[in-house]
């Protein structure tokens, strides 16, 4: 009877653990992507890995570099920072954390100009894609993704 | 040599003759008085086999007897047996097992409902874009346009029109 007792016990917080996700830290990578299409395209970069298909799809660019970056752990929610290149700057602000995800602010300036500014709930299974400012034969493209 | 009791059995039963029957019916006290018991012990004996005989079975009569008593029963017993395994099947433990287990079947079905709800659900975690503006002032003719490539679970804000930059902003 006891050893009956302890395997439904067992089986009973089994069943809870699968039922409730457990929840962790979340890393929000945010980078600033140049898109060009050159003759000799460089390998995309690690982090955009996960997204080299729809970005070559969506933008029709071969070679994405970047050229600005930042990786921030989310601990609170609360959290903001800043991805820099050297006339960009794309300013985060971390307003909140729902089952969803994070609720953001976003403001790309160039130097100390707001081009751009947009609010958006940023999911963990779904990167968010911004098409910025065209750069010469380029584009800038502002990534970001929770890893 | 037979003793006195043995012979006032044997007198009783009538087995006693000749000489030995003489002396013995001359060694009685009162030979009236024996002969009166005599005949009392006949009447018992008459008595005792016409009463207890007929009730004597003989050994094949007892056992076909028994044999047909044990066959009744056995007829009678089956639904009685039913009976009591049913009414025994809903112990206090056997109650105990079943909410266990239905309690445990439930959370099963419970979890695995869940789980089959997320997919359902899973367009509301595609990145949402909230509202999106841009400076007049700085890109006058700009315009935004958002949309979600579900395929790629990936969110795009589009932007067309915003002042265009020499090659030099593309610098790290």
């Amino acid at each position: 009877m006891p050893r009956l007792l302890l395997a439904f016990t067992i089986f009973f917080a089994l069943v809870m653990s699968a039922a409730i996700p457990a929840r962790a830290d979340q890393t929000v990578w945010s980078g600033l992507v140049i898109a060009q299409n050159v003759q000799q395209p460089e390998p995309i970069p690690i982090e955009l890995t996960r997204i080299e298909r729809p970005l070559k799809e969506l933008f029709g660019y071969n070679q994405f570099q970047v050229i600005g970056q930042s990786q921030k752990t989310l601990k609170t929610g609360q959290e903001d920072w800043l991805a820099t290149s050297k006339f960009f700057g794309l300013h985060v602000d971390a307003r909140g954390e729902s089952a969803a995800g994070y609720v953001l602010n976003l403001k790309l300036y160039k130097e100390k100009e707001l081009l751009l500014e947009t609010d958006a709930k940023l999911s963990k299974r779904s990167p968010l894609i911004i098409k910025g400012p065209q750069v010469g034969g380029g584009q800038l493209l502002l990534v970001l993704v929770v890893q | 040599m037979k003793t006195f009791e043995e012979k006032w059995t044997a007198w009783l039963d009538g087995q006693l003759s000749g000489k030995e029957l003489v002396e013995f019916e001359a060694s009685l006290p009162d030979k009236a008085a024996a002969e009166a018991e005599k005949r009392d012990a006949k009447k018992l004996g008459v008595l005792l086999k016409r009463e207890l005989g007929a009730d004597v079975l003989r050994n094949e009569e007892f056992f076909s007897h028994q044999l047909r008593e044990r066959l009744a029963r056995e007829s009678v017993e089956p639904p009685r047996k039913q009976a009591a395994e049913v009414s025994t099947w809903w112990t206090i433990r056997r109650l105990f097992w079943t909410g266990t287990v239905s309690l445990a079947l439930f959370l099963v079905f419970a979890v695995f409902v869940m789980r089959e709800k997320n997919p359902a659900e899973q367009s509301q975690y595609l990145t949402q874009i909230l509202n999106a503006r841009v400076d007049p002032a700085i890109s006058p003719n700009a315009t935004i346009s958002m949309f979600e490539a579900k395929e790629n679970h990936v969110t795009v804000l589009w932007t067309e029109g915003l002042q265009s930059l020499p090659s030099d902003y593309a610098a790290k």
